[in-house]
């Protein structure tokens, strides 16, 4: 995506190389208080949402919750939250607490180009997955402490499994081999839907299958190492693996081996089904609660059948609250739908300083832009909802200055309120858009909206009556930000 | 649990899925499936989710009504 790729630092080094699953991510958390254990009794419903929701809201700083009391689940253990806030994902980069998104997202962006590959390959039996076998008399409803995750829900969701598929036309080839996030739903004991659309790979591959009448086999692994569920979501190319991708991004291996049906999976996540679909079969899926905050409509979609299931001894089911915002959802996928927009802006504009597309998913976004001369902005703007991401998704664009962080709201209202002109809004009608926006007026199709919030340059007029503060303001007063913090915290980060 | 909270299929609709139980081996909840319009309930979720004349109407399936299919297996044939 870019060349920018510069060496990790040595903490980012070390948290790399000491996290190989979602156990090892975890305790790491608990030593940060960033990791909690929920050992009073709740019911699935509603008790699990309503915890979910509560720790979602404080999302720099919210812990992942992980329930180990859970009525008519003893002994199971269920996780939310673990990329639930922006700490949590400093602490996975190798930084302290404390920080800032903004200096997350050039972390992100200085970790692209990385070319070499870290892929460790083990053995089936010596992969901690594989410690338990199942190849029969399967019971997803017993086996994971399943529960509505928004009230009205068809059903009960897997809503964070990293989905293994290889393009049945060419089985062989890993490069092809696609592990994305598709929500599922539990049909049966040993039978669920799975969403996915042309577009995406699983699309392809579903479509493949059924033309050819071939089978297509998926492997569904669940509590993984917490970089794959970041950087499985992230756009890459068709014949880009998103291991070699998520192994590059951390700069330390991942420990791969093969599934029962011939997928490479991660020998160290919590369980993994095993799953063939049913050809030619649709089932009835809905609604499900989703990032826009609204529910998505019934549907009649894939269904795949279990064929085997592998999982560690005491296996942790991770799941993710999703729903309105903010959730788990935004904290997982918001730098990473960011900084691919901003790595298409700045081969144009170098101008651009920086992208927040935090929101549902970039419908709305922030650019924080160096004019280059009057109404400059607004071009930028224009070529942002060109970008692949921006075409479907961005909706509403706020410009605003360098010297405005687009990840600080504090700063963005303040350039909204004494930068904007109403005359500086421009709506572009009838654009194409993501289907589930509860704010379309035709589903699939709406108004684009930018407000152009950067300050006034010649030719233009206004504005030269009034001169604007200058505050302190750079790493000096970014590093006394933190000692404040620090003295707050009884000299704790 | 007699007929579907989201259709009101009829009770030979209904699957029954999974019993769960304490430590103690003492039923806590059932967990059940309309084969009709596949939507699964526990007993012990809140009457909002269960109670078809509590649940928002908005929310009711009809399993005759033309759902959109995704990637229509037909348009192989
Ligand atoms: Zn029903």
């Amino acid at each position: 995506m870019s060349d920018k790729n510069v060496p990790l630092s040595d903490n980012a080094l070390k948290v790399a190389k000491r996290i190989g699953s979602l156990r090892d991510f975890l305790e790491f958390l608990k030593e940060n208080n960033q990791c909690i254990n929920w050992s009073e009794e709740v019911y699935p419903e509603p008790d699990i949402r309503n915890v979910a929701v509560a720790a979602g809201r404080d999302s720099m700083n919210g812990p992942a919750v992980i329930f180990d009391n859970i009525a008519g689940y003893p002994g199971k253990k269920m996780v939310l939250g673990v990329h639930g806030s922006f700490t949590n994902i400093a602490l996975l980069l190798g930084h302290p607490k404390g920080t800032t998104i903004k200096e997350l997202f050039y972390d992100i962006i200085s970790r692209w180009g990385a070319d070499k590959p870290l892929l460790d390959f083990i053995e089936q039996d010596k992969a901690p997955v594989n410690e338990n076998r199942l190849t029969n008399n399967f019971n997803l409803y017993e086996l994971l402490p399943l529960y509505r995750i928004n009230e009205y829900d068809g059903g009960f969701y897997i809503g964070k499994a990293n989905v293994v598929s290889r393009d049945p036309r060419d089985p062989d080839n890993f490069g092809k081999q696609n592990v994305g996030i598709y929500r599922i739903q539990v049909q049966a004991p040993g039978e669920f839907t799975l969403l996915s659309v042309p577009a995406h790979d699983m699309g392809r591959h579903i479509m493949a299958a059924e033309q050819e009448g071939v089978p297509l086999r998926i492997s569904v692994m669940l509590g993984n190492h917490p970089a794959m569920c970041m950087f499985a979501a992230t756009p890459i190319g068709y014949d880009e693996s998103e291991f070699a991708y998520a192994s590059q991004m951390m700069g330390s291996p991942m420990r791969l081996t093969k599934s029962g049906n011939g997928m490479d999976i991660l020998a160290d996540s919590e369980m993994v089904i095993e799953a063939e679909l049913m050809n030619g079969v649709r089932s009835l899926e809905g609604p499900f609660g989703e990032f826009p905050g609204s529910y998505s409509g019934v549907r009649k979609i894939p269904r795949f059948k279990v064929t085997a299931i592998s999982h560690r001894n005491d296996p942790i089911f991770e799941n993710i609250y999703i729903g309105r915002g903010w959730t788990e959802h935004d904290t997982l996928i918001g730098l990473n739908t960011s900084a691919p927009i901003y790595a298409a802006l700045i081969k144009d504009f170098p101008e651009v300083v920086a992208v927040n597309a935090l929101y549902q998913h970039g419908l709305t976004g922030i650019i924080s832009v160096k004019n280059r001369f009057a109404g400059f902005a607004k071009s930028v703007a224009m070529r942002a909802l060109g970008t692949p991401h921006g075409t479907m998704y961005l909706k509403n664009l706020i410009m605003v200055d360098d010297d405005v962080d687009p990840f600080d709201l504090n700063e963005v209202m303040w350039a909204l309120s004494t930068r904007t002109r109403a005359e500086d809004t421009i709506v572009i009608p009838n654009m194409p858009m993501i289907p589930i926006d509860p704010a379309a007026e035709v589903a699939g199709k709406g108004h684009r909206l930018i407000i152009d919030a950067t300050s006034f340059m010649p030719p233009d007029k206004l504005g030269g009556d009034s001169k604007i503060v200058t505050p302190p303001a750079g790493p000096e007063i970014d590093a006394i930000a933190k000692v404040i913090q620090l003295l707050q915290n009884g000299g704790k980060s | 649990m007699s007929t579907c909270p989201r259709c009101q299929a009829e009770e030979n609709k209904i699957r029954t899925e999974h019993k769960g139980l304490n430590a103690k081996g003492e039923l806590v909840w059932t967990i059940f499936n309309c084969e009709s319009c596949a939507f699964t309930w526990r007993d012990s979720e809140p009457a909002s989710t269960i109670d078809y004349n509590l649940r928002e109407e908005f929310f009711r399936v009809d399993p005759e009504k033309p759902y959109p299919v995704i990637m229509p297996p037909a348009q192989y044939k």
